[in-house]
């Protein structure tokens, strides 16, 4: 009794949140110390501090952060070019129309992809066992899970310089980059929702003699939709500051623009486009937010 | 009978549904519909000549040169394309491994802190005149004015700093910080400050107030209350999420390290350059294999954490 209270009062020394600290800790040290001498000894000549005159470029870039530019900054402006408004308009609605394009692509790969990588969908009736059914879902559903996970593990920067190198830069390639990692994070969070969805509905069918498909589109589905549906938009959100990566790749988006314009020096049109992109990032989060908020509750 | 049906009706009335969520899914199909014939029509996006001649040529070349470089037009040996591999993993690979895990953490580590500090103005629970502590007289408009704009300031620097994507923050800090790690490691930090500020700051408002009232009773201040209320009851939640992005971090920092600093990014984008797309692919693979192992490292810490309760 005595010794019970007293192992109540102490508990030990070091338990499993305290090994994650020390090994956040460890890490971190480890990581910090290892970070200074590589990055001198890759890259000679290059020092921690940064040059007087890098500090200036710094300085005239961080004071143009209040004064975006509503005008273009060069002195030569041909005169088929738009309004610069207008050209932040045209780079928003671009990166909005190239993620939701990347987005139908991947949400049409994710749904089957999805399917197979869930163990509901595999849950059969034990009663009708044969070789087939032995064999033959073990694999899929394996097979499936790997390449979901290949996809994935691919960033999408990664996948759009592989396919410049294979076949030169095309938009439908950068899209294509997009959707190759997104299908696969899409897939992984629907398999595991329906993997998650209350049965209820599904038991209730299957007693009353319903198949194996009626079950799953029927009973299991319609519980695991809302949930998927806000995952799905909060890819979309996702999705758009993909697409405005791209831009430093090609893909004509707001990225391009602000690569191009930074490189220019005109960065009052840098914050221009920056602040376009936080208007476009703001109200999709504030969206997808509210959606998840509403799913959850 | 007819009460059976009505019962039918009545649940048939009571499912969870959100026509916020459906309007919402409509409206991106409509979108996407849109899009994709904005696409086609403006010719930005040609299939003919995505995959014309020229291109498949390309790609079988591609093909060819992703073979590693000792096996080209010989038959394929697994010795030597080993050896091959192992010559490039002690070049550059390990290192280059270590370097983008190193990156990440170091991220990661600030970004938890500054996170961690940025969530507590923007707690609206607790960045108020009477936190936790229903006072005798109101705070005067004024004050109580003063602590919503310190939420609402916090809150707008959190959203900008995480809205505006890792890869824009890097490309603009490379040009004045010069070509080391540190801009790598300060774009994922910027970041990913703004995330995980968001998500403790959530966290922190949905603390049950009991204990941070008590205390408050007791006199504890604010920071008091911050210290020895708020952080032990959301210290889990705050590693789960602090392991979760650090996963993403694991995966940027591979990619920024295509603006040139030293990550396997910059191995990746010097073989291209290069020329030698067989050292690129197998760059890539070794990244896709970095990312793996950071889940599987994330996925145990996390557990760890979950089982600590």
């Amino acid at each position: 009794m005595v010794r019970d209270a007293g192992a109540l009062r102490r508990p030990p020394p070091i338990g499993p949140r305290g090994l994650v600290f020390a090994g956040i800790a460890a890490a971190g040290v480890w990581s910090f110390v290892l970070l200074d001498v590589p990055a001198e000894r890759l890259l000679p000549g290059s020092g921690l501090l940064p040059e007087l005159r890098d500090l200036r470029v710094l300085g005239d870039f961080l004071s143009r952060a209040v004064s975006p530019a509503l005008d273009y900054e060069s002195s030569f402006v041909p005169d088929s070019a738009p309004p610069l408004l207008m050209k932040v308009l045209d780079g928003a609605h671009r990166t909005v129309a190239y993620a939701a394009m990347a987005m139908t692509l991947s949400l049409l790969l994710a749904f089957p992809l999805g399917f197979v990588a869930s163990s509901a969908w595999w849950r059969g009736d034990p009663a009708r066992v044969t070789t087939a059914t032995r064999f033959v879902p073990p694999l899929l559903f394996g097979g499936v899970r790997a390449l979901i996970a290949f996809m994935r593990s691919i960033h999408e920067l990664l996948w759009a310089i592989v396919f410049l190198a294979a076949m030169g830069y095309s938009t439908f390639a950068a899209i294509l980059a997009i959707v190759i990692p997104y299908a696969g994070t899409l897939a992984k969070v629907f398999s595991e929702i329906l993997d998650e969805a209350p049965r209820d509905t599904a038991l209730a069918l299957q007693a009353t003699g319903a198949s194996r498909t009626q079950v799953f589109v029927f009973g299991l589905l319609p519980r695991a939709l809302p949930d998927m549906a806000a995952y799905a938009f909060y890819r979309f959100e996702c999705a758009i500051r993909s697409a405005a990566i791209l831009g430093f790749f090609g893909l004509e988006t707001l990225g391009k623009f602000i690569s191009s314009s930074f490189d220019e020096g005109y960065y009052g049109e840098v914050w221009t486009y920056i602040y376009a992109l936080f208007a476009l990032v703001l109200v999709m989060e504030w969206w997808s937010g509210a959606l998840r908020r509403k799913v959850t509750a | 009978m007819n009460d059976r049906v009505r019962c039918i009706a009545d649940l048939h009335m009571q499912r969870p549904r959100s026509r916020a969520l459906w309007w919402s899914m409509g409206a991106l199909g409509l979108l996407g519909i849109y899009s994709w014939t904005w696409g086609l029509a403006t010719g930005d996006l040609s299939f003919g000549d995505t995959f014309s001649a020229r291109r498949l040529q390309n790609l079988e070349r591609f093909l060819g040169e992703i073979r590693p470089y000792p096996l080209h037009g010989v038959e394929w040996d697994t010795g030597i394309a080993l050896d091959w591999a192992r010559t490039l993993m002690s070049e550059h690979g390990y290192e280059a491994m270590v370097t983008t895990l190193a990156i990440s953490v170091v991220a990661i580590c600030m970004a938890g802190l500054v996170g961690a500090m940025l969530a507590l103005p923007a707690a609206r629970t607790l960045a108020r005149a009477d936190a936790y502590l229903p006072t005798a007289k109101p705070a005067t408009r004024g004050v109580r004015f003063a602590w919503a704009a310190l939420v609402t300031v916090t809150r707008g620097l959190m959203v900008f700093l995480r809205a505006i994507p890792e890869y824009v923050w890097a490309f603009l800090l490379v040009t004045m910080l010069g070509v080391t790690a540190w801009p790598a490691v300060l774009a994922l930090a910027i970041h990913n400050a703004g995330i995980m500020g968001r998500l403790q700051s959530e966290v922190i408002e949905n603390v049950p107030p009991t204990t941070p009232a008590t205390l408050r009773g007791l006199g504890a201040t604010r920071s008091q209350v911050a210290l020895f209320a708020l952080m032990p009851e959301t210290l889990n939640r705050f590693l789960l999420f602090f392991f979760s992005r650090w996963e993403t971090c694991v995966r940027e920092a591979t990619i920024l390290g295509l603006l040139g600093m030293a990550s396997l990014g910059a191995v990746i984008s010097e073989s291209r350059a290069g020329q030698r797309l067989d050292e690129m692919m197998f760059f890539v693979l070794v990244g896709s294999l970095l990312v793996v192992v950071g889940d599987a490292l994330s996925i145990l810490a996390r557990r760890l954490v979950r089982e600590a309760g």
